[in-house]
């Protein structure tokens, strides 16, 4: 796929993140921080819940350029965690072409990343650069 | 103390190993690419290294000296300057390279910025990531 400025990525819509997404989460991370599992810890941060990690929020924006451009071609992402994932959000990613520059072997392209909540919250926000080889 | 800029970790390996990337995309529920397998030589996703490794190599709070309750992820910037694959031994060394304070409408916080080298056996630096991590007072 030849990807041009203002070309949109497949959005990405996540599965609900359920209480169990998030213990799995946790235990892959090896994170003891018990605001993503208990309730009355997160209460203490005044939080209505608990909380899923950042990491998702990172993860399903790496996942919507990874599976449009594929692992390999992936030289760089920054996203910014901007709001709290809570038990049953629902994100989806959007992904927009916004630049390309010719390289050595081909082009890089920047992508605008963005993620939302069903809500229409924006949860997370950041930029990839991603190598196209040439046609 | 350890929250100094310039203030560099001890390195601590980390083995990319099956298990713990197939939990990753387990816990997530969407495949970095589609039919993806977590297996030996396979290409780790991107998103793996947002964080996940740091904590591979110790609690981020506990690296930074922060209280868990009153502390907040805020993000990283991954440069991916080699293919990382399943199998693959890293050593992950952790540098305070910012800190800020800021007193803003929920308190003072306190921004603290790692930027964590993993590099292969041999020396080379495979992924660069530079994250984000701020503490409420």
């Amino acid at each position: 796929m030849s990807l041009q400025i203002g070309d949109e990525l497949p959005v990405v819509v996540t599965p609900p993140i359920d209480r169990l997404r998030i213990a799995y989460m946790a235990v892959s991370m090896r994170d003891p921080n018990l605001v993503h599992v208990e309730d009355s810890y997160a209460a203490k941060s005044g939080l209505p819940s608990v909380i899923a990690h950042g990491t998702f929020v990172t993860s399903y924006a790496g996942a919507a350029i990874s599976r449009a451009v594929g692992m390999d071609a992936v030289r760089k992402i920054r996203v910014d965690v901007t709001a709290p994932v809570f038990p049953g959000d629902v994100l989806r990613t959007h992904a927009v072409v916004t630049g390309s520059e010719p390289v050595p072997d081909g082009r890089l392209l920047t992508i605008e990343l963005t993620v939302t909540n069903q809500d229409g919250v924006r949860v997370g926000r950041g930029t990839a650069a991603v190598e196209q080889p040439a046609a | 103390m350890a929250r100094q800029v310039g203030h560099r970790f001890p390195g601590r390996e980390f083995i990319v190993d099956p298990v713990r990337v197939e939990e990753y995309v387990l816990a997530l529920g969407v495949e970095p690419e589609p039919d993806y397998r977590a297996e030996p030589g396979a290409v780790v996703p991107p998103g793996f290294f947002m964080y996940v490794t740091s904590y591979g190599a110790g609690p981020v709070h506990d690296l930074l000296d922060f209280d868990m309750f009153r502390t907040v992820y805020g993000g990283s910037e991954v440069e991916y300057l080699h293919p990382v694959r399943v199998g693959d031994r890293l050593v992950v060394t952790p540098e305070i390279t910012g800190v800020s304070e800021k007193d803003g409408k929920s308190g003072h916080l306190t921004f603290v910025e790692l930027t964590t080298e993993y590099t292969r056996e041999d020396g080379t630096v495979v992924v660069v990531e530079r994250s984000n991590t701020v503490q409420r007072s």
